[in-house]
C-alpha cells in the first residue's frame, strides 16, 4: 500500500495545528515587512562623494539587460559641464520599470558600481509612462508614497529584524 | 605553389604569400595588430603575431614572413612557446594602456580587447603608475587622439605616409615616450584623414562626430553606397535610434579598397540639419510661401504643369537614383509630352568598350589625366588609385594648367586630338606621346565637364587600342554622383531623344534636387519659366523662384540604384526612414495624376557588392570628334575654377568639416606673381566682370604662366579672365 493516505493525514495535521495558533497579520501598508539585504527592488544611481555621478554612460548595463529596458545616451564632459569623473557621462539614462524583471544583471555589469537594486518595491503607477524612470529620479531617494506607522521601527537603514537578531 | 605546414596541417600556397593569409586560408588565425596589407609592406611593429618557426631558435613575427617551401609554422594553438610569447606581448602592450574601456568609443569592437580576451593573460603584474598624457587631443576638428591608448602600431602614420601620401601624421620621440603627432601640431587637414579612425586597432583615434554617440551593441549597420561623389564607395551606415551615427567603409577591392574621403565619411549629419525642408511649400499670391499639405502641394504642382502644356523642361541634379530619374523622365516625356532636359553629365555609351574597374589604374603602365579639374576634388578615391599606380612605378602624367604637362585651360580636347594625330605633336606633349606609344596598359582619366560625353578621350582610347594594341581603360569622371545613371535613364525612356532647354519663355521647369537648384544654368531657366516645381532638401536661391517646393531626401534615406563612374550599378539602401515621402513616392503620386503608372518602391537590383558588367563589344564607329577651338586670348589672367570636394549643401551644414573647405585663395604662377610684386600669403585684389574680391595669394610653381586658379565658391560672378593686383599698402593697413 502506498504511503499516500498517511502522508495526507500528516499534512492535514499540520493545518489543523495552525488553527490554534495566534494569526500573524502584516498591517501593510502601515507596517512594512523589512526586506532581505540582497533583495532586488527599484534601482538607484549613485554619486561619488564629490558629487560627480559614478555612471559614465558606458551602456554596459543596457547590454547586459535581458529585458532591454535600459536606454543610455552618452555625451562628453566639458570643463564647463563636468558630470562624471571620466570623459563621458550619461546624458540620458532611462529604465523602463514596466519591463524590468529585477534580475540585477545591470548591477553586475556596471564597472563602477554606479547602479544598484535597492529595497524599494512600491513602484506601482496609474500610467505606464510614469514607469519610465529618468536619471534624475534614479539619482534621488525613492519617493515614499505609503505612510509608515512606525518609521523608527520599519523604515531605518537597519531594519528591526536585523537589529534584534 | 609551395608547401607550408601550419599547426601540422599541410597548406598549398602561392610562393610569397603572407603567412597570415596562408594560415587564414585553412581557418587558422594568427592574431595581428599592425599588419595591414593595404598599407604596404609589413613593419613588424607590434609582435602580436609571434609564432614558432621550425629551425629558428626564437619566436618569429609571422606577419613579416612569406610562404616558402617546407616552412613549418606553429601558432599559439599548438605551440606553448608561441602562446606564451603572445600572452607576454599582450601583457607588455597593456602595461601603459589606460584600460578605460567603459569610456572608450572602441570598447566592444576593439581588436585589443578581443585579442586580450582570447590570447592574453587574465591579470596584470603592473603595479607602477602608468604613463599618462593629456587627452583627448584634437588633431583636427574631426579626429581626437588619445595617446595613452595608442599601442604604436604605426598604422595611422603608414596610411598618411604611403597611401594618402600627405605625410602629416608622424611618430615623434622614442621608446616608451613615442607619440603620434601632426607636424608642428598643425591640424591634420587632408582629404582622406578619416581613414585612420578605422585603421587604429585601439581607441587612440576616435571621430569627434561619433564620439560617445553609440556603442557597438546598440547600432545597426546598413550596407549602402556613398552618394556624394561619382566613385560610389561602398559603406556601412551605422544607425542608432533611427539616426545615422557614422559612416564606415565596406571594402570593395575593385572600387575603393576600403578607403573613404572625409566628405563621404563625415557629411552624413546634414540629414538632421535644422534648416531642412520638412513640409511642402506652395507660393500663395502676395503672401509668399506657405506650408501646405501633401495633397494641396500635389494639386498645385499638377495645376502648374497642366497650364504649361508641353513646354516643360526638367533639370536633373545627378543625385537621383536611376529609379527616380526614370520616373521623372516618364512623367515629363509620357505624361507631359516634352523631351527637354538639362542633364548634369552627358555620357556616350560607346565608351563602355573601355570599361574597367578602378583597380585597373594601379596595374596600368601609363596613366594620363586630362582636364582642368584636380582629380582629388572631383572623384577623390581615383586620386588614391593614381598614387598607388605611381608607387607601382607606373608613369602618371597629368595634362592640365598645373600638371606635369602644363596645358592651357580647356585644352584637354585639343590634347586628345594632338595625341591621336601622332604626327605633329606639340613639343611639350612629345614625351607623353612616346610613353603612350610604348605602353601596354593605359588608363585615361578625363577630369572636367564634357558636354560631348567623353567622346574626345574615347577617340584617343580607340586610337591607342587599334594602332597601339594597348589595353585601354577610360574613366570619364562625372561631376555628380549618379550623373551617368541619370543620363542613361533619361535617354532610355525617350529612346535617345533629348532636346536642349531652348530659348525664350518656358511653361514649367521641374528642378530635381539640391545640386540642380544651385546650378547657375538652372537659375537662368527659372527666370524664364512661368511655373517652377522644385524638390530640394534645403532652401536655396532657387527655391525663391519656385512656386511649389517638395521636401527632398538624401541618399541615406532612399532605396534605389546608383551607377558609378565605372558604370557599375550599385544598390543604395535606406539607412534611416525619412520624415515624409521620398522623391520616388512623390513622383509616383504626381504621375498618377497624369495617367502614368509608377511603382513607388524601388526593386532591389544589384547585389550588396556589385560586379562591374563586362566591357561591351568593341564597336567604336563614331566619326572622329573635332576638338573645339581654344578660347580667345584677352587682357589679364585666365581663370580656372576648381570645384572643391568640400563644398555643397551637405558640407556647409557640418560644423566639423568647415576647416576642410577651400580657403579664399588665388593660386598664381611664380612668374605672374613676381611681375606683380606679390609675395605668397599676401592679400590681393582680384577683379573681373566688374566684381572685385580680396583673396589671399598662393604660389604654385607648377602652374602655367598666365593662369590663375580659384575655388569655385570664391569665384562667383567672375568672368573667364581676371585681373590680379596687390592690395595697395595704404588700404591693407
Ligand atoms: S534588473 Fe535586469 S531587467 Fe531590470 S534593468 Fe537591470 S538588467 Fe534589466
Ligand atoms: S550604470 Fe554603470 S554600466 Fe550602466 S552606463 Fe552607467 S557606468 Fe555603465
Ligand atoms: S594611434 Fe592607433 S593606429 Fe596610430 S599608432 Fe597608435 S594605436 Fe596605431
Ligand atoms: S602583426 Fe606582426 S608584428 Fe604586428
Amino acid at each position: 500500500m502506498s504511503p499516500q493516505p498517511f502522508d495526507s493525514l500528516k499534512g492535514f495535521a499540520v493545518t489543523f495545528r495552525q488553527m490554534f495558533k495566534k494569526p500573524i497579520t502584516q498591517q501593510y501598508p502601515e507596517y512594512k515587512r523589512p526586506v532581505y539585504p540582497r533583495f532586488r527592488g527599484r534601482h538607484r544611481l549613485w554619486r561619488h562623494e564629490n558629487g560627480l555621478e559614478k555612471c559614465v554612460g558606458c551602456s554596459l548595463c543596457a547590454a547586459a539587460c535581458p529585458a532591454d529596458c535600459i536606454r543610455v545616451v552618452a555625451a562628453e564632459n566639458t570643463p564647463g559641464n563636468r558630470v562624471s569623473p571620466g570623459e563621458r557621462y550619461a546624458r540620458i539614462y532611462e529604465i523602463n520599470l514596466s519591463r524590468c524583471i529585477f534580475c540585477g544583471y545591470c548591477e553586475l555589469a556596471c564597472p563602477f558600481d554606479a547602479i544598484t537594486l535597492e529595497a524599494e518595491f512600491e513602484i506601482s503607477e496609474y500610467s505606464r509612462d510614469d514607469l519610465i524612470y529618468t536619471k534624475d529620479m534614479l539619482l534621488a531617494e525613492p519617493v515614499k508614497r505609503m505612510p509608515v506607522a512606525d518609521r523608527d521601527l520599519y523604515d531605518t537603514p537597519t531594519p528591526v529584524w536585523k537589529a534584534e537578531s | 605553389m609551395v608547401r607550408v605546414t601550419i599547426d601540422g596541417q599541410e597548406v598549398l600556397a602561392p610562393k610569397g604569400q603572407g603567412l597570415v593569409e596562408t594560415a587564414a586560408s585553412v581557418g587558422i588565425e594568427i592574431p595581428v595588430f599592425c599588419y595591414e596589407p593595404r598599407l604596404g609592406p609589413p613593419v613588424g611593429a607590434c609582435r602580436m603575431c609571434l609564432c614558432e618557426v621550425e629551425g629558428l631558435p626564437k619566436l618569429q613575427a609571422a606577419c613579416t614572413l612569406t610562404a616558402t617551401d617546407g616552412l613549418v609554422l606553429r601558432t599559439a594553438r599548438t605551440s606553448e612557446q608561441a602562446a606564451g610569447g603572445q600572452s607576454a606581448i599582450l601583457e607588455f602592450i597593456l602595461l601603459n594602456h589606460p584600460l578605460d574601456c567603459p569610456d572608450c568609443d572602441k570598447g566592444g569592437e576593439c581588436p585589443l580587447q578581443d585579442l586580450t580576451f582570447r590570447f592574453g593573460p587574465g591579470s596584470t603584474r603592473m603595479q607602477f603608475p602608468k604613463r599618462t598624457f593629456d587627452k583627448p587631443i584634437p588633431i583636427s576638428p574631426l579626429i581626437a587622439l588619445d595617446r595613452e591608448r595608442c599601442i604604436l602600431c604605426y598604422r595611422c602614420t603608414r596610411f598618411s605616409e604611403s597611401v594618402s601620401e600627405d605625410g602629416q601624421l608622424v611618430a615623434a620621440n622614442r621608446g616608451a615616450q613615442s607619440i603620434i603627432a601632426t607636424f608642428e601640431d598643425e591640424p591634420y587637414r587632408a582629404h582622406f584623414s578619416g581613414n585612420v579612425l578605422e585603421l587604429c586597432p585601439v581607441g587612440a583615434l576616435t571621430s569627434t562626430t561619433y564620439r560617445f554617440r553609440a556603442r557597438p551593441w546598440e547600432i545597426q549597420n546598413v550596407p549602402t553606397v556613398c552618394g556624394l561623389c561619382p566613385v560610389g564607395c561602398n559603406v556601412w551606415a551605422t544607425t542608432r535610434e533611427g539616426k545615422v551615427a557614422r559612416i564606415l567603409s565596406r571594402n570593395h577591392p575593385e572600387v575603393h579598397e576600403g578607403w573613404l574621403c572625409d566628405k563621404g565619411r563625415f557629411a552624413y549629419d546634414h540629414l538632421r540639419a535644422e534648416d531642412r525642408l520638412r513640409t511642402p511649400l506652395v507660393r500663395v499670391r502676395r503672401r509668399g510661401f506657405e506650408e501646405a499639405s501633401h495633397e494641396a502641394a500635389l494639386d498645385a504642382a499638377e495645376a502648374g504643369l497642366r497650364a504649361a502644356g508641353s513646354s516643360v523642361v526638367v533639370a536633373f541634379s545627378g543625385g537621383e537614383t536611376v529609379e527616380q530619374a526614370t520616373a521623372l523622365a516618364r512623367i515629363v516625356r509620357e505624361g507631359l509630352g516634352s523631351d527637354a532636359a538639362l542633364l548634369p553629365d552627358d555620357w556616350d555609351a560607346a565608351l563602355d568598350a573601355f570599361r574597367a574597374p578602378l583597380s585597373a589604374i594601379r596595374d596600368a603602365d601609363v596613366c594620363l589625366i586630362l582636364g582642368d579639374d584636380p582629380v582629388v576634388e572631383r572623384a577623390p578615391v581615383v586620386d588614391l588609385w593614381l598614387r598607388a599606380a605611381r608607387r607601382a612605378e607606373a608613369e602618371v602624367i597629368a595634362v592640365n594648367p598645373a600638371g606635369d604637362v602644363q596645358a592651357a585651360p580647356g585644352s584637354a580636347a585639343q590634347v586628345c586630338a594632338d595625341l591621336r594625330e601622332g604626327k605633329k605633336v606639340p613639343t611639350e606633349l612629345r614625351e607623353t606621346a612616346k610613353s603612350l606609344k610604348s605602353a601596354k596598359r593605359v588608363a585615361l582619366v578625363w577630369s572636367e565637364d564634357d558636354p560631348t560625353g567623353g567622346r574626345h578621350v574615347g577617340a584617343l582610347a580607340n586610337e591607342l587600342h587599334e594602332n597601339g594594341r594597348a589595353e585601354v581603360a577610360v574613366y570619364v569622371l562625372p561631376r555628380t554622383p549618379n550623373g551617368r545613371g541619370v543620363a542613361t535613364a533619361w535617354y532610355t525612356v525617350g529612346e535617345g531623344r533629348s532636346d536642349p532647354p531652348g530659348e525664350g519663355e518656358i511653361g514649367a521647369l521641374v528642378v530635381s534636387g539640391d545640386e540642380a537648384a544651385s546650378d547657375p544654368r538652372v537659375a537662368d531657366l527659372a527666370a524664364r519659366a512661368s511655373f517652377v516645381l522644385t524638390t530640394a532638401m534645403f532652401q536655396s536661391e532657387l527655391t525663391a523662384w519656385s512656386h511649389v517646393v517638395l521636401p527632398g531626401t538624401s541618399y541615406l534615406e532612399r532605396e534605389g540604384t546608383y551607377v558609378n563612374l565605372e558604370g557599375r550599378p550599385q544598390r543604395l539602401r535606406r539607412a534611416v526612414v525619412p520624415f515624409g515621402p521620398d522623391e520616388l513616392e512623390w513622383l509616383a503620386q504626381l504621375a498618377e495624376r497624369f495617367g502614368v503608372a509608377i511603382d513607388p518602391w524601388a526593386a532591389p537590383t544589384a547585389a550588396e557588392q556589385a560586379d562591374l558588367p563586362p566591357a561591351d563589344e568593341f564597336a567604336w564607329s563614331r566619326p572622329d570628334p573635332q576638338a573645339p577651338p581654344g578660347k580667345p586670348a584677352g587682357p589679364g589672367l585666365e581663370l580656372v575654377r576648381i570645384g572643391a570636394l568640400f563644398s555643397g549643401a551637405a558640407v556647409e551644414r557640418i560644423p566639423q568639416l568647415q576647416f576642410q573647405r577651400p580657403a579664399a585663395e588665388v593660386e598664381l604662377a611664380h612668374e605672374d606673381a613676381s611681375t606683380r610684386g606679390i609675395a605668397p600669403g599676401e592679400a590681393v585684389v582680384v577683379t573681373s566682370n566688374g566684381t572685385s574680391r580680396e583673396l589671399r595669394a598662393g604660389l604654385n610653381r607648377k602652374l602655367r604662366v598666365g593662369v590663375v586658379r580659384i575655388p569655385a565658391e570664391h569665384a562667383k560672378d567672375f568672368g573667364d579672365r581676371v585681373q590680379v593686383s596687390r592690395l595697395s599698402t595704404g588700404e591693407s593697413r
